[in-house]
């Protein structure tokens, strides 16, 4: 047999100790050496390609817009926020495994598996490079959690992230690149990665196939909506841990998958064989751990918390109105003291009763099965119970609540949360807070009752709102009372800040007066209304004596068309009709 | 045969009654062959199964039968299959490219799979082979810009990454325009560490230019081996060149000189005696392999 002869060494050559076939220990050692050298490099231009791929970046421009769209619309509480940040990374997730779907069968896509064998990398080394290339996809995923926390905390956050939550979303994108390379691996055509990253998805379609509690990829996306309406984050639940080692035992599996499918040495199989056997029963017991029922302390606790808010919140008194708030919102006081100070700053004297406005968990707010999932139907049935009794649900003459999770942060709908407020403060002021109305009635109609614009107005000047959050809502609605069709008034933001309590059913005809005097000076309206309060309290006081000592005219309120088979036009509504009557309001 | 078994036995790279099917078809069909140091070129008509053994040499396909060694090292062992291909420089026939990868990231990705680890030696071996085919000016362009003859040339630069002690291109003049095939030429001629090189084409004046060795492979079978003077002679005394097409030639086809060239046994009226090509030589080969 003969060796070489000449010729330059290369890069591992050193061959004639080969030529019977025996491999040293030492260049085995060296192979090694070689082999895991060359993985780093290929996953360092893997990674690179992967970072800076049109893919990853339509991830995390579509996954931010989510988070966005998610973040934005709730009042930024860190144990639901942190949650959402990771419905943001599924997204970059499907992209990334597209992509890492892409580069694992970038070689057979581009026929060039016959140059791709004459190379010392053997199959395996390179979907090692691919796998470990998914550090990539890292600091795309970065980006969107960095990004998703800082406005989060700008915004005002309350709580703390959990660093559980937020890591597992970069594992889910990792989790979902080994996916993607597994896929690419057996399968080049990039169909194959877009049926895979959609695949990711059907989890969220059948989820409640899981009975509720939500497991998979996206345990968040049931409980989004509800961490957000509850005071507090639950100790342990969604189970952040389990979640983080799913996610782990996921990638772990698919790159097992992937390098089983390319790896050729009885070593290394052996290896893949151990890895799949560590990670199928860490997936089946990070499931199980997420099925597992909230503990039944953890849900007394928080029924507690709702029916029995007292026993929780703080509670500061400030210019004689009681604020009540679950720890650690106290940083929303001084938005709820302004708007009230405003309208209290501007009332001639005070109901005896003093006012008290308060933070609940509104029990609609709340998916009862998923949060009792697990539990006996008699516990279910109590806790039920215990949630119906929370503050609100009493009427009250001088109190109104703020629904958890329904602030909202910051711009035009702040200023709409603003003006709410200042309205329910000054429906008390006017004592149209009614003790008697249960808030699941019918809210009485202040008919023709000059206390109802001068509470508008109050509120109007209080808050200066923005003339988009007055506007009436839906089209022209109106109501029954006694026999007479009366036009109703539900300002635009009237929603924002999901206030509750015993509030009337405003008509079109006060704010329509109400607006009129803002017209007129400050001064002179305060003047007018100073001189006769309690005869302005007064249920029999109407718009037009308010008019006259005012001295403008009565603004003429349009008509709502006649109730009635075939009289129905499009854009105009009647509620009440036909139905029950509703009350006007009295003192 | 005899003196050509001595030669494979002490020959770099050898294979021995290789033998490759598919299907019903026999692209291989016991060859045996021999390679120095130098260049080898591998003549063959379409469908002879030179990609065939070639892809056998380069270990990415395994034959039914025989045996192939390189360097004393067997490509049936996994272990000194691996040496092999870290000895070794691959230009398959049809070769697809990562088009959206640039020419320098290509090239640099290629040598990261040859084991080339050392990022400023990969940056030189780069740097170093596309100025080996010219293409250093378009080293930052996408691999979807360049023209089909830039493409070979990027094919060939890939395959000599490394400075290959066995280098196996399997049409690499194809698409050349004339100066880059002469460029082509020049660098095979001058690689360093004088490596073996096996090429196949179906340019006979590729290989009477720069190949001392020549093999012809006809349906599977090696038909010829030795120098392209000898493989030339094989159609000595059998080359015309006439005024008119002759019917009882092998082979007649007309120059640019507007004469016919005529290959066979009878010289044709008024024909004058030619000294023959390779080329010649080639074809009169195949042609009595076909009548056989
Ligand atoms: N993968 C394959 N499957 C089936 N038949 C094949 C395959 N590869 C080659 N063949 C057949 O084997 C024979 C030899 O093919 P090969 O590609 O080696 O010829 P070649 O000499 O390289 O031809 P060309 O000059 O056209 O490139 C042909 O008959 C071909 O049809
Ligand atoms: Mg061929």
């Amino acid at each position: 047999m003969t060796t070489t002869g000449g010729g330059p060494a290369l890069p591992g050559a050193g061959t004639a100790a080969l030529a019977d076939g025996h491999a040293p220990a030492s260049l085995t050692a060296r192979s090694r050496d070689v082999r895991l050298r060359t993985v780093l490099g290929l996953a360092r231009v893997e990674a690179s390609l992967l970072a800076r791929s049109l893919l990853a970046l339509a991830g995390v421009i579509a996954g931010g817009a989510v988070v966005w769209v998610l973040i934005a619309t709730m009042q930024p509480l860190w144990w639901s926020a942190d949650w959402r940040i990771g419905a943001g990374q599924l997204i970059l997730g499907m992209t990334v495994l597209a992509a890492a779907q892409l580069a694992a069968g970038r070689a057979r896509r581009d026929s060039m598996t016959d140059l791709y064998a004459s190379f010392p990398a053997t199959a395996g080394t390179r979907t090692l490079g691919y796998l470990v290339g998914l550090a990539g996809a890292v600091p795309a995923s970065l980006v969107l959690l960095g990004a998703g926390a800082v406005v989060v905390q700008a915004r005002g956050a309350i709580g703390s992230p959990s660093v559980t939550v937020l890591a597992a979303g970069v594992v889910l994108v990792i989790a979902a690149g080994a996916v993607g390379a597994a896929i690419g691996t057996r399968f080049a055509h990039p169909l194959a990665g877009v049926i895979g990253a959609l695949l990711m998805f059907l989890p969220e379609a059948t989820s409640h196939l899981s009975s509720g509690a939500g497991l998979w990829l996206i345990p968040w996306d049931i409980l989004l909506n509800q961490l957000g309406n509850l005071p507090g984050p639950l100790a342990g639940y969604p189970p952040a841990v389990g979640h983080l080692l799913e996610l782990a035992g996921v990638a772990l599996l698919a790159g097992v998958v992937a390098l089983a499918m390319t790896v050729r040495g009885a070593w290394a199989r052996g290896g893949l064989v151990v890895a799949g056997v560590v990670a199928v029963p860490v997936i089946a017991f990070a499931v199980v751990a997420q099925l597992s029922p909230i503990p039944t302390t953890e849900l007394n606790h928080l029924v507690t918390e709702i029916a029995d808010p007292a026993s929780v919140q703080h509670c500061t008194t400030a210019n004689h109105v009681r604020y009540c708030l679950y720890p650690g919102f106290g940083r929303d006081l001084p938005s709820l003291e302004a708007p009230v100070d405003g309208v209290l700053a501007r009332v001639p004297a005070r109901p005896g009763q003093a006012l008290t406005v308060g933070q609940i968990v509104a029990p609609q707010n709340i998916t009862n099965e998923y949060l009792f999932y697990g539990h006996s139907q008699q516990q279910v049935t109590q806790w039920n119970a215990q949630i119906m009794r929370e503050p609100a649900s009493a009427p009250s003459a001088s109190a109104f609540y703020l629904s958890v999770g329904r602030w909202p942060a910051d711009g035009g709908r702040l200023a709409d949360a603003h003006f709410n407020v200042a309205l329910t403060a000054a429906e008390w002021a006017v004592r149209l807070l009614s003790p008697d109305t249960l808030p699941t009635e019918q809210p009485c109609v202040p008919v023709d009752q000059a206390r109802e614009p001068i509470a508008i107005w109050l509120a109007i000047l209080a808050t200066h709102p923005p003339a988009s959050g007055l506007q009436n809502d839906g089209g022209m609605t109106a109501v029954e009372v006694h026999n007479t069709l009366v036009p109703t008034w539900t300002n635009a933001g009237g929603p924002v800040g999901q206030i509750t309590g015993s509030a009337p059913q405003l008509t079109d005809a006060g704010y329509l007066l109400a607006k009129a005097m803002t017209s007129l000076p400050e001064q002179k309206v305060s003047q007018a209304l100073r001189g006769a309060w309690a005869t302005w309290l007064n249920e029999h006081t109407t718009d037009a004596q308010l008019a006259a000592a005012l001295g403008i005219r009565m603004p003429s309120v349009p008509q709502p068309p006649l109730a009635g088979p075939g009289s129905g036009q499009p854009g105009l509504k009647t509620v009440g009709q036909p139905g029950p009557q509703s009350r006007a309001c009295t003192s | 045969m005899d003196e050509m078994a001595l030669n494979v036995s002490t020959a770099a790279v050898r294979a021995e009654g290789l033998s490759r099917r598919y299907g019903a078809t026999r692209a291989l069909d016991g060859v045996d062959i021999a390679l120095e140091r130098g260049i080898t070129g591998l003549l063959g008509p379409n469908g002879a199964g030179k990609t065939t053994l070639l892809s056998i040499l380069a270990t990415v396909n395994e034959p039914d039968a025989g045996r192939v060694s390189a360097f004393g090292l067997d490509p049936g062992h996994a272990a000194e299959r691996v040496e092999i291909r870290r000895r070794l420089g691959y230009l398959p026939q049809e070769l697809g490219y990562h088009r959206h990868f640039t020419v320098a990231a290509f090239l640099d990705y290629v040598a990261i799979l040859k084991e080339i680890t050392d990022r400023r030696r990969r940056a030189e071996e780069v740097a170093r082979v596309l100025a080996a085919v010219g293409l250093e000016d378009r080293a930052r362009s996408r691999i979807r810009a360049l023209s089909g003859g830039m493409r070979q040339r990027l094919g060939i630069a890939q395959a000599l990454l490394g400075e290959p002690d066995l280098l196996i291109l399997d049409e690499p003049t194809a698409g050349l325009d004339p100066e880059q095939r002469l460029r082509f030429r020049e660098l095979l001629s001058s690689l360093p560490g004088d490596p073996v090189t096996v090429l196949s084409t179906h340019q006979a004046d590729d290989i009477a230019a720069i190949c001392p060795h020549v093999v012809v492979l006809l349906k599977g079978q090696m038909h010829f081996a030795g120098t392209p003077a000898e493989l030339a002679a094989a159609a000595a005394g059998r080359v015309w060149a006439a005024g008119e097409r002759d019917d009882r030639a092998h082979l007649s086809w007309r120059g640019g000189d507007n004469r016919w060239r005529h290959i066979g046994d009878h010289p044709p009226t008024g024909a004058e005696l030619v000294s023959p090509t390779v080329e010649d030589g080639y074809l009169m080969l195949s042609h009595t392999a076909g009548a056989r």
